[in-house]
């Protein structure tokens, strides 16, 4: 080290007995650590997240395998903890595979939906007046039309399937992140950060992708996460209408298309991958809720 | 006011056509015509020829501007389903069904939402504001159609107090409202929990208080009033969205309204059909979005429209 310290090593030196400097990102965290249901929330995205990545590990057969024909409808007993399903299949390896599906849905819905919502947001933001007006109409074209609708026509275009899904989902959720931008970026743009980029000739592309979009980082984080359930419900709703995913992809929202066929019957065809679905969406919600809050404390609830 | 109204009517009809074109292209690119099913196959030269007679053989944009004339004078053609009335008569026949459901069910599921939201607001980290976050949160993740074969299991299978499908008699009115409530009644709980409690942190509360102001007073002549506002625009935007959401809990229920038209229309390449209630939709919404923002100006009187986002 030089004989100089900077500010901010020097601060450290004396920070642990008298102020520790304390970043943003330590208040948000904390913020989050103290909000009990989002803690509990992520862990158990978490838990699902591994059980997707590492499934072919935990479960016994494939998901598409018809092992079990003779016990087929069998109720969830210590051999198969989720029972067998109408076509033979293990029930357990179905729902732990669903999870695979609804979850690259969803992420994939979000990824796409930040990928278009940013630059739109940012352009609308940034330069307002006629751009501004361009995307907000685009937006207003998006609201006025039922996602359900759309996607029922472009299901019926494509046949259905999994990026048909991913490209609705999208198509619709970027709506939200766009608006959580443009707000930043708007808010930002009059800062002196910034005219003093401007001031230095900086073109607006660099500005925009230099300091407004890393200022934007928590609605586009809150955006991208709050994206993932919605993702996730379409997909269950258009299976319901036997536009999802095909079969034999095991699909949460197809399974319990399926079961409810069984319903009396057979409660468990139609509780379990409804009690998955409930507890991901549910937990994806309430993680982005509780990261949100911690984020942006101004957004706090809405 | 006047000049922002007439501005919005302008974006409307602007959207209104863009919409009517893109679904307009959509729907004929999908694949396959009114007479392709495999119910009643036909040779190609009666399928020629009733193509013919449905003016399906004229080019797109042909079709697309004889049909949008007849939509300027509130003609939306004949359904190729049912061919022995208009469109304007199939929707007249389908429509109260899906009118009575939708409506039933937001008018008691927002209000019950409303009560929710303020009792959860008021009891803030209590026993009964964490029942109501995790009522609504349910009600918001479990798929609709899940919620009615729970109630139709409940009520009509196990305890047999009402029927599980149908529409004639009123008692089986019950349980398709009560599915249908769930959306709205979630949605509005978690609306006016964080409005109230939006409202219940500003200073000007503890201003009230400090004068001495009883409780009650506080809550149900500035809070409620504040907390009111966003929750207007809501309205109706979600009543509108009765119209498609109500597609899973009528094919639940088998009640005989609208929604299995919206799946119907596409599959049998109805196209005056699919126009219709997608162009209706669309209107409808554009009409609700104006009209919440109009009340809320009304009520709110901050905003101004100029510079309104």
């Amino acid at each position: 080290m030089t004989p100089h310290t900077t500010p901010s090593s020097a601060l450290a030196d004396v920070g642990q007995s008298v102020t520790a400097q304390r970043s943003p990102l330590y208040f948000a965290f904390r913020r989050f650590t103290d909000n009990k249901a989002a803690v509990v929330s992520g862990l158990i995205l978490g838990v699902i997240i591994l059980m997707a990545v590492f499934a072919p590990l935990i479960t016994q057969t494939g998901y598409a395998d018809q092992k079990y024909l003779t016990d087929a409808l069998a109720f969830p007993s210590d051999a198969h903890w989720f029972g067998i399903d109408d076509l033979g299949r293990d029930f357990f390896t179905r729902i732990v595979f669903g999870a695979r599906v609804s979850l690259s849905i969803g992420f994939s819905a979000a990824l796409f939906s930040v990928l278009i919502g940013i630059p739109l947001g940012a352009i609308a933001g940034y330069y307002g007046g006629t751009a501004d007006w361009c995307v907000m109409r685009l937006i207003e074209l998006f609201s006025v039309v039922p996602p359900l609708l759309a996607a029922m026509l472009l299901g019926a275009l494509t046949n259905g399937g999994f990026i048909t899904i991913v490209v609705i989902a999208a198509l619709f959720g970027w709506v939200q992140v766009c608006l959580l931008v443009r707000a930043q970026i708007k808010a930002f743009r009059e800062k002196e950060f910034v005219r003093a980029a401007q001031a230095l000739g900086a073109d607006p592309g660099y500005i925009i992708r230099r300091h407004l979009v890393p200022n934007s980082i928590s609605p586009i984080i809150v955006g991208f996460v709050l994206a993932i359930p919605m993702a996730m419900m379409l997909e269950a709703s258009l299976s319901f209408l036997g536009i999802g995913v095909p079969p034999p992809t095991p699909s949460w929202g197809q399974m319990i298309f399926v079961g409810m066929n069984f319903m009396y019957f057979y409660w468990h065809l139609a509780v379990f991958p409804t009690a998955a679905l409930a507890i991901t969406v549910l937990a994806t919600t309430l993680f982005g809720d509780g990261l949100r809050d911690a984020l942006d404390p101004t957004l706090k609830g809405r | 006011m006047l000049r922002f109204i007439i501005g919005r009517l302008l974006s409307i009809a602007l959207t209104f056509t863009v919409v009517s074109i893109i679904v307009f292209l959509m729907m004929h690119a999908v694949p396959g015509g009114p007479f392709d099913g495999n119910d009643m196959p036909v040779s190609d030269a009666v399928k020629a020829k009733l193509n013919a007679s449905l003016g399906l053989d004229k080019p797109l944009y042909v079709q697309y501007f004889k049909y949008m004339w007849g939509v300027l004078h509130f003609d939306f053609g004949v359904p190729f389903q049912s061919p022995g009335e208009t469109v304007l008569q199939l929707l007249g026949r389908a429509w109260p069904a899906s009118l009575i459901l939708g409506g039933a069910g937001v008018l008691i599921g927002a209000p019950l939402g409303i009560l929710l939201g303020i009792t959860a607001a008021l009891r803030r980290n209590s026993w009964a504001d964490y029942l109501v976050s995790a009522v609504s949160t349910l009600g918001l993740t479990i798929p609709v159609f899940v919620i009615s074969m729970m109630l139709i299991m409940v009520f009509a299978v196990w305890l047999g107090w009402l029927p599980a499908s149908g529409w004639e008699k009123p008692n089986s009115w019950f349980l398709p409202i009560a599915a249908y409530a769930a959306i709205p009644m979630s949605t509005y709980a978690r609306y006016t929990r964080s409005s109230m409690l939006d409202v219940l942190n500003k200073p000007f509360v503890t201003v009230l208080r400090a004068k001495g102001l009883s409780e009650r007073k506080i809550i149900f002549q500035h809070v409620l009033r504040n907390a009111a506002l966003p929750m207007v625009t809501v309205f109706l935007p979600m009543f509108i969205g009765t119209a498609t959401g109500s597609i899973f809990v009528e094919a639940m229920f088998r009640v005989p309204g609208l929604g299995a038209y919206f799946v119907s229309s596409i599959n049998l390449r109805d196209y005056p059909l699919e126009m219709a209630l997608i162009l209706m939709i669309t209107m409808m919404f554009c009409v609700a979005y104006l009209l919440s923002d109009i009340i809320y100006a009304l009520l709110n009187p901050r905003i101004r429209f100029g510079g309104k986002e």
